[in-house]
Order: structure tokens, then C-alpha cells, then sequence
């Protein structure tokens, strides 16, 4: 490097420089949105485009509203990707549980087993789930989401909640014990409120993935009243219309609960993202 | 004192492996009706004529199925598109996410922020990403264009070519991607103990030399987990090619080749096969990447 680059990258400006990349990659397309959001249908199509709204309307929100049912999408994502958190966390709690603790042969099988789940690509299960559910009448339902989406999220749930557990000592469980209490007494009373971080992180990473999905919402509930957000987000384009400030409108809406929910659990959902990953 | 505290615990509760079965039935119970028996009904479904669409009665036609796929343009139109985005999203996003944990993992005094940064295109819905881009990719009004004429270029009309509405794919699939493999990468660096590399200094090594000799042998094993989990994922590939339709059905995945035959022509035996052709990529994918990590060990 040249003493000239080497002047101009100091530390700390590289560091700055570093910093705002960082920051651009991440949060450009969501502000970009935004801004689409905001601006009217003469300022939408103005040539050359501008940036920055030039005369911000709230218009295109009102649109979002009108033009399709978004809190009715917005409560079914929200039913469907709470439904099958709490499912995961609660299968894969006592899973986990009798995997790190009780006195099981072949543990590490058992949870390869569990793990190896989540190579089973979801579309390859969805013709067959499909067919099931078809024939349980089960299509657009809550169920035929909330039930396949749980064990979308048992592997990541189990993973996380095994390294948990692990880590909590024995003697605390075995004090409760001895003062009376069944092993479940123990998992409830002891075990739970100590592993609480790891419960929460299993939890929003569940959440997050329920939330995300689109192929099996869309194959299974296609019924107006059963369509999560990521589908129902898809239905204001007309055959030969394509709304776009509407469309940026519905998703500023719907990217309000995912960003309120990582920018307050934040550390814990990183943790959870990096655990399966190092421990692998 | 270990031996006579798992005592003590058999000794409270004699029946603890029945419990711990107990505790893994409805985790098993799940897996085997919504995994292993679909598997299984999608195996033997591959090897029927089941179209709900003409009212007959299912009939089996052994390999017929296989035999079609094989024949049809459209499958391996599908296949095809389906290797350029994993073959080029999956090395893609693991040097666009090791740039971002690089940067990222300099000395900030707002970590905050930055991790944030790192998170939502994490959080934001594959279908949600597919959206967002194809309107950055609006041949009149999308932001890609516009620069493109302000650096003096010929804007594209990207939609209307297979090769550029590909190349729209992979973009957005390698931001949306990239920043989950830097935040497992982030972790990884931060394992890397700071006197390696002040070893590597006092010894004259250049910084080139301390992150091919340092960091990226021992990001090695983050990196795998990692790759594992997103070609398996790029070979699913729905939400954002489904978002960023190109011509006709050119650009048309695997995935939504199964999901066409499957929910919109309910064509459950076709369906069925074309499903059966991408689990077994899968498992070739994950063998292959086993063998490798084996392989490393010995």
C-alpha cells in the first residue's frame, strides 16, 4: 500500500468506513421502502427517480389497508407463528430435558435423529402433507400450519435447549429432590426458570422461522381468511397492476412486529443463531 | 462420588428411562407423522397415477413417473436454474458474510447498531426480500436503473431476460443470506484468541498472511455448519424466485416446479417424483459435506 492510502485509511477512518458499509447493506432496503412508501403517484413516477420524498402522504398506508385485509393477515401470522412456538417449545423442553438429563442409552443418536429433521427439505414434505391434509379437510385451518411449522422448529428448539440444560448443575435438581420434588416437579420448579434465557432464545428463533414461512401458507391456507402475512403481502398485485407504493406501504406495516421483536431480544436471538453453529 | 450420585438418583426414581421415553413421545410422535410418514407416502406415491384433477381412481404405473421426468424440458429447466442460484448464492453470500463479520468484528464503540444491521435482513421473510428487490429492479423507477444512468449506462429491462432476471435472484438472495453467515462467522472470529495474532506480528507477518494462515483455517469449522445449512436451503429455493418472476416460467425452480404440480394441477404422482429428485439432491449434498468434514478429521 502507498503511504498516500496508508494516510487516508487510518484506523479510525476505516473503521467509520467499515461501519457505514455495515450499516448500508443492512438497512438500505428497508429505509428504501419506506421512503417508497411515503411518496405519491406523481413523485412514484418522476423521472429521474428521487431519493428523499419530496411531499411525504400517508395515503398509500390508507391504500394498505383498504385494498386487503392486512390485520386480518397480520393476526393470522401472528396466531400461526405463536401457536407453534409455544408447540416446539414445549415438545422440545421435555425432549431436551430427558436427552441432557435422564437416563436414556443412545442420546447422541436420538438427537441426531431430531437434528437430522431439519434436512428433510419442506417442499418434499409439503405434496404429501398437502395430500393429509386434504383429506383431514384440514386445508385452510390454523392447524395445517401450526402443526408442521412446530416440527419445522423442533430440531433448532431441541439443539439450543439440550446445550441449556447441560449446563445447569446437577446438584440443584438433585437438592429439589430430596426436598420432595418429582423429577417434572424438578424440570418445572428448578430446571425451567434457570434454562429461562435458553427457552427464550429457542422461542424467537421458532417464531421467527413460522413467521418467515411461505411455501406451505400458501399451498395450505390460499383462503383469504387463513393467509399469513409473506402471502397475503403478495395479493395486491393484479394481473397487470403491480401497486408498488401500496405494496411498500403493507410491508413497512409488516416488518414492524419481526424489527420490534429482535431490537428488543437482540443478544439472545444471536446467541441462538451462533450456538448451532459453533457447537457443530 | 459421581458413581453414588447416579445411584442415588436411580434409587429415587427407578423408572427413569421409561420416563425419559415418556418425555421424547410427542417430539417422536410429531416427527413420524409430519417427517417419516410423508416420506414414506411420498416414495410410494412417486410410483402412482394420481391425478385428483381427472376423478380415476389412482393406479400404479411403476417408473412411469421417473421416466417422464426425465423427459421433461421443464424438469430440468428447473434443475438447472435451481444449481446456477445454489452454485453461485452459496459461495456468494460465504465471501459477502466473511466481509461483513471482518468488518463487523473491527472495535466499535456502538456495537449495537452494527449487530442490528447484521440481524434484520435475518428476520426479513424470504418472500418479503423477493418483493423489496424486484422493485429495486423496476425497469422504470427501480433504484438499480437509476444509478445505472447516472453512472452513464444502459438501463435493463431486467424481467424481461432469463439471464438478468437470474442474476436479480442471486443478488437478493446473497443479501438476505450473507448476513446470517456473518453472524455465525462474527462468533467464530470472536473465538480467535487475540495473541495468535499478536504472535503472527512480532514475527513480521504481513495482515494477508495472518488471515490465510489464521483466521480462515480456524473459521473452518463455523464456515461448514454454516454451508451446510445454506446450499441444503438454496436447493429449496422458492420464496424469492417466486417474487422475481422472470419471462414465461424461465427462471422457474425446482421447488416451484413441485409446488405447480403439486397444489395447482394436483398432480399428486408427478408431484410426488419431482419432490423424490430433490431429496435425493439434498442427501447428495449432505453426503458430500459429511465426507468432507470426515475427511478433515482424519
Amino acid at each position: 500500500m502507498s503511504a498516500e492510502l496508508n494516510n487516508f485509511f487510518t484506523a479510525k477512518r476505516l473503521r467509520w468506513f467499515a461501519a457505514a458499509i455495515v450499516l448500508v447493506n443492512g438497512f438500505f432496503p428497508a429505509v428504501w421502502i419506506l421512503f417508497t412508501s411515503l411518496k405519491n403517484e406523481v413523485e412514484l413516477t418522476a423521472k429521474p427517480i428521487t431519493y428523499w420524498p419530496q411531499n411525504p402522504v400517508l395515503t398509500n398506508y390508507v391504500a394498505a389497508f383498504r385494498d386487503q385485509p392486512l390485520p386480518g393477515y397480520l393476526l393470522n401470522s401472528v396466531i400461526v407463528a405463536t401457536l407453534s412456538m409455544l408447540l416446539a417449545l414445549f415438545i422440545s423442553t421435555l425432549a431436551a430435558y430427558a436427552i441432557a438429563r435422564l437416563n436414556l442409552k443412545r442420546r447422541n443418536l436420538i438427537l441426531t435423529g431430531i437434528i437430522a429433521v431439519s434436512m428433510f427439505p419442506l417442499v418434499t414434505l409439503m405434496v404429501p402433507l398437502f395430500e393429509i391434509m386434504r383429506g383431514l379437510n384440514l386445508l385452510n385451518t390454523y392447524t395445517a400450519l401450526v402443526l408442521p411449522y412446530t416440527v419445522l422448529n423442533l430440531p433448532i428448539c431441541t439443539l439450543v435447549l439440550v446445550s441449556f440444560f447441560q449446563d445447569i448443575p446437577r446438584d440443584i435438581e438433585n437438592a429439589a429432590m430430596i426436598d420432595g420434588c418429582t423429577r417434572l416437579g424438578a424440570l418445572w420448579h428448578v430446571v425451567m426458570p434457570l434454562a429461562a434465557p435458553g427457552v427464550f432464545t429457542a422461542g424467537i428463533l421458532a417464531f421467527v422461522n413460522a413467521w418467515d414461512e411461505f411455501l406451505l401458507s400458501m399451498s395450505m391456507n390460499a383462503a383469504v381468511a387463513y393467509r399469513t402475512l409473506p402471502v397475503g403481502i403478495q395479493m395486491y398485485q393484479g394481473e397487470f397492476s403491480f401497486p408498488w407504493p401500496t405494496i411498500s406501504a403493507a410491508l413497512v406495516i409488516a416488518l414492524v412486529p419481526v424489527v420490534t421483536v429482535i431490537l428488543i431480544f437482540q443478544e439472545r436471538v444471536v446467541s441462538g443463531l451462533t450456538s448451532g453453529g459453533l457447537k457443530g | 462420588m459421581i458413581t453414588t450420585r447416579s445411584l442415588r438418583d436411580r434409587i429415587l426414581d427407578p423408572s427413569e428411562s421409561a420416563l425419559a421415553w415418556a418425555l421424547l413421545t410427542p417430539a417422536l410422535l410429531f416427527i413420524a407423522v409430519i417427517v417419516a410418514y410423508p416420506v414414506v407416502t411420498l416414495l410410494i406415491n412417486s410410483f402412482f397415477d394420481i391425478r385428483l384433477s381427472r376423478g380415476l381412481p389412482t393406479s400404479f404405473i411403476g417408473f412411469d413417473n421417473y421416466a417422464a421426468a426425465l423427459h421433461d424440458s421443464m424438469f430440468w429447466r428447473a434443475v438447472k436454474n435451481t444449481l446456477i442460484i445454489t452454485f453461485v448464492t452459496v459461495p456468494g453470500a460465504l465471501v459477502v458474510g466473511l466481509g461483513l463479520a471482518m468488518l463487523a468484528n473491527m472495535p466499535f464503540r456502538f456495537r449495537g447498531p452494527i449487530r442490528l444491521a447484521l440481524l434484520l435482513p435475518w428476520a426479513l421473510p424470504l418472500a418479503f426480500v423477493g418483493l423489496i428487490f424486484a422493485w429495486f429492479f423496476h425497469s422504470e423507477y427501480g433504484i438499480i436503473n437509476d444509478i445505472i444512468r447516472r453512472f452513464g449506462g444502459e438501463p435493463q429491462i431486467w424481467f424481461n431476460s432469463p439471464r438478468l432476471t437470474m442474476m436479480a435472484i442471486c443478488i437478493a438472495t446473497i443479501w438476505k443470506t450473507s448476513s446470517f453467515m456473518a453472524l455465525i462467522l462474527l462468533a467464530g472470529l470472536q473465538t480467535i484468541p487475540a495473541s495468535l495474532y499478536e504472535a503472527a506480528e512480532v514475527d513480521g507477518a504481513s495482515k494477508w498472511t495472518q488471515f490465510v494462515e489464521i483466521t480462515l483455517p480456524l473459521l473452518v469449522p463455523s464456515m461448514l455448519v454454516a454451508l451446510i445449512f445454506r446450499t441444503l436451503t438454496a436447493i429449496q429455493s422458492f420464496d424469492i424466485p417466486f417474487s422475481m418472476p422472470g419471462p414465461g416460467e424461465e427462471t422457474q425452480t425446482l421447488a416451484m416446479y413441485i409446488q405447480l404440480n403439486t397444489v395447482d394441477y394436483l398432480d399428486l404422482g408427478y408431484g410426488s417424483t419431482l419432490a423424490v429428485f430433490m431429496f435425493l439432491l439434498s442427501m447428495a449434498t449432505t453426503w458430500v459435506y459429511l465426507r468432507y468434514v470426515r475427511g478433515d478429521k482424519d
